[in-house]
């Protein structure tokens, strides 16, 4: 699913990232790399979120979030 | 002998101490807020410790070390440079898994590379525990904790730059997967082969391999036929696998409390209330600075009646020509005194703003703006460069630096001159005080308001006109919120009183000079009367331009002339062309009000203030940071019409409503 149809409070996995290169490589340097954890903390009606990554706390506007996959962890074996 | 010289580069994740560690040791007075973005300069300091001389160099924070952003290219190049020796890496302790990425960046790069834990203490508040003999042994680097609000550790970093210089990183930190190390290997032979003199060769190969723009533009033609992708994701992939691991073996105890950040966000960045709570800290802001401000105020004034009456009676017993006696009184300290008098107001401000920023409020600010901003084709990384207009023009402007895209950046800048500095206030409270008595508050906070809505207006109608332009999306660091810090709070309140007052003993002392020369010669010497002045000829030329704005007095002609070197100078010439007193002298408004200046000519006179062409010190760096000469005399150009265009619908508009 798209970050964008996540709940607050909730962690996911990172699954995908379909941005344009610059962007991409930026989140990742930030850790946001394949499978890593994501909390979504926080969303606003014009859809930037607030996310925390390996301990920080980021804010993203809607165009960035609209390009991040994520999955749920239900299911999943829980690797922490 | 000559001490021998060390070159040190602090770098680092943006927000995590840098400059405070910078200060802390060249005693330098740096800016330092609780957001990220704060230092866009590199800045140079001196010290000495033990036999050697260190020159450290504060540079930009920066999360990686790609050519993606203009910070990470410009510190990736002065790391490269031959002449820096040491690179101190800075990074917060409390999010160590990010900030170990850069690590792996810059030890990869080959120069001599020293860990400076900072913020060790919110991980012991946060009852983590990091294992401090283990961390070095796994990233091969010396590591030494440090506190750079305490002042602690200090001297043990630099005795480690001293000695590391010498040792340098000796061995690589990890391997890559097989199949990127062969690839390499292979880079690195072809690469010796050309030039055997390159001193990290390994760190070209890895950035050849990751496909980066310049470095594949020098040597991308060598290596031909082996880079035959980007591997850029399978190698960022793997440096947080190895931090990962890393974390696993250094981190004892997971924390166990961080609830206190997210509990002040569940109100902050609340969806539907965090519009309304920042405009009302913003009201508390200006509430204060107009209350407590005048409060204090009365004393400052008693002061300096105390001192020109002091020095004006010590003229006289020395039998000073009568023009000197004159030009003291009622040119410099008239203009100086009267502006002077506002160093409480301006106080209380810059301490406000101060507290927000050190208090990390400041990029929950540009997410709770987010939706605000959207609507105008900006991000809401665009407030926080509006948010420090409040405070003064020039390093709002500058600041607008840390958004990437060059109209961005533009239409931030465009943004900024609306805004209410805090050389507006002095106006807007001579003003209101004397033409608005109890209302006088509101007006001043209505020209705020004001300031921000013809802003925004102005930005929606320039985006619409720019169809098809791409913004920048937000992408903003949320930092820990932390207790603001005394001594930060300090550096920043006493370096803009320092401002202001320097601006009054020159810019305004000067203009006040001026002022008083042309409202009291003409061609035939000294005058009595001042309309017969340079001054006024000079005003009574511009009258019939500014009367359909409520304007029409040559007095308030020049008094806005004179604005354009600062917009204090508007207040201080308004002291030395009527000779006012006092914030409540009833005798002025009569005075005015014969002349046809009401309180209606009074808001407009606010208005045209608040939004023609900035001071000089703005245009100039607005040039600057645009590198557009051109760019910058249209918005000038725009403003100036755009503030006699709305004055003039104003007084229109209300002198209908008020017969």
């Amino acid at each position: 699913m798209r970050l964008t149809e996540t709940n607050p409070g909730n962690q996911y996995l990172v699954e995908e990232i379909q941005l344009e290169l610059a962007t991409k490589r930026r989140l990742e340097s930030l850790g946001m790399t394949e499978g890593s954890k994501i909390n979504v903390m926080r969303k606003k009606r014009n859809g930037a979120v607030i996310i925390k990554i390996r301990g920080t706390r980021f804010a993203l506007g809607r165009e960035i979030v609209m390009g991040i996959k994520v999955r749920d962890r239900a299911g999943k074996r829980d690797l922490s | 002998m000559s001490a021998e010289e060390l070159q040190v580069g602090f770098v680092g994740n943006p927000n995590c101490g840098k400059t405070t560690l910078f200060n802390a040791y060249t005693g330098a007075k740096l800016k330092v807020a609780n957001w990220p973005g704060v230092t866009v300069e590199k800045k140079e300091g001196a010290l000495k410790y033990h036999n050697h001389m260190y020159r450290l160099v504060d540079l930009p924070g920066i999360y990686s070390l790609t050519s993606y952003t203009m910070e990470e290219k410009l510190s990736r190049e002065y790391i490269l440079q031959d002449d820096v020796d040491v690179i101190v890496d800075v990074a917060d302790a409390s999010a160590l898994e990010r900030n170990l990425y850069l690590t792996l960046c810059l030890i990869e790069l080959g120069k001599p590379v020293i860990l400076a834990l900072n913020m060790m203490d919110i991980v012991k508040e946060r009852g983590m525990e990091l294992d401090l003999h283990r961390l070095p042994e796994v990233l091969g680097i010396p590591v030494v904790p440090v506190s750079a609000r305490k002042k602690t550790g200090l001297e043990v970093l630099m005795h480690a730059v001293a000695h590391h210089k010498v040792e340098g990183n000796d061995r690589q930190v990890f391997d890559y997967p097989d199949r990127i190390e062969e690839k390499i290997t292979q880079i690195r032979l072809r690469l010796k082969e050309k030039y055997p003199d390159m001193p990290n060769s390994r760190w070209y190969a890895i950035k050849l391999l990751e496909q980066d723009e310049e470095v594949t533009q020098k040597y991308g033609t060598l290596v031909k036929g082996i880079v035959d992708r980007s591997y850029e994701n399978d190698i960022i992939n793997e440096k947080y696998h190895f931090i990962e691991r890393v974390m696993a073996e250094v981190l004892v105890n997971k924390e166990k409390k961080e609830a206190f950040t997210d509990k002040i966000d569940n109100v902050l960045t609340h969806p539907v209330l965090g519009i309304p709570i920042f405009l009302g800290i913003m009201a508390v802001v200006f509430f204060l600075t107009f209350t407590v401000g005048d409060f204090l105020k009365g004393y400052v004034e008693m002061m300096i009646d105390y001192v020109s009456g002091y020095i004006i009676g010590g003229l006289e017993s020395l039998g000073a020509g009568a023009w000197v006696i004159s030009l003291m009184k009622d040119g410099v300290f008239a203009g100086v005194g009267g502006v002077l008098s506002f160093v409480p107001n301006i106080f209380i401000l810059f301490l406000s703003l101060g507290l927000l920023e050190d208090s990390g409020y400041m990029s929950r600010v540009a997410f709770v703006m987010d939706s605000v901003m959207d609507r105008l084709g900006l991000s809401g990384r665009a407030f926080i460069p509006m948010l420090l207009g409040f405070g003064c023009s020039v390093p709002a402007v500058m600041a607008s630096r840390a958004l990437e895209d060059e109209r961005d950046r533009k239409r931030t800048i465009m943004l900024i001159p609306f805004m209410s500095c805090s050389a507006k206030l002095p106006i807007y409270l001579v003003f209101s005080q004397l033409f608005f008595g109890k209302a006088a508050m509101l007006v001043a906070y209505s020209m705020y308001i004001l300031g921000l809505v013809l802003g925004i207006f102005v930005a929606f109608v320039h985006s619409k006109m720019l169809k098809g332009s791409v913004k920048q999306p937000l992408l903003i660091e949320l930092p820990e919120y932390k207790t603001p810090n005394k001594r930060t709070i300090a550096i920043y309140v006493w370096s803009k009183l320092k401002d202001f007052l320097s601006k009054a003993g020159t810019t305004i002392c000067a203009a006040s000079i001026v002022m008083w020369v042309l409202l009291n010669l003409n061609h035939t010497g000294l005058v009595s009367d001042m309309s017969q002045s340079f001054g006024a000829s000079f005003g009574k030329f511009l009258v019939p331009l500014l009367a359909p704005a409520g304007l029409g007095l040559w007095q308030i002609a020049v008094m806005l002339i004179s604005g354009l070197a600062a917009k204090e100078v508007v207040a201080s010439s308004f002291m030395v062309l009527f000779q006012v007193s006092s914030s409540s002298d009833a005798n002025i408004v009569h005075m005015l009000s014969g002349m046809g200046f009401t309180s209606l000519n009074a808001y407009c006179l606010l208005v045209f203030c608040l939004l023609y062409t900035p001071c000089l010190a703005t245009v100039m760096t607005i040039r600057k940071e645009t590198g557009s000469t051109r760019w910058t005399l249209g918005l000038v150009a725009f403003q100036m019409v755009f503030a006699w265009a709305v004055a003039v619908i104003i007084y229109q508009v209300g002198s209908f409503l008020i017969p």
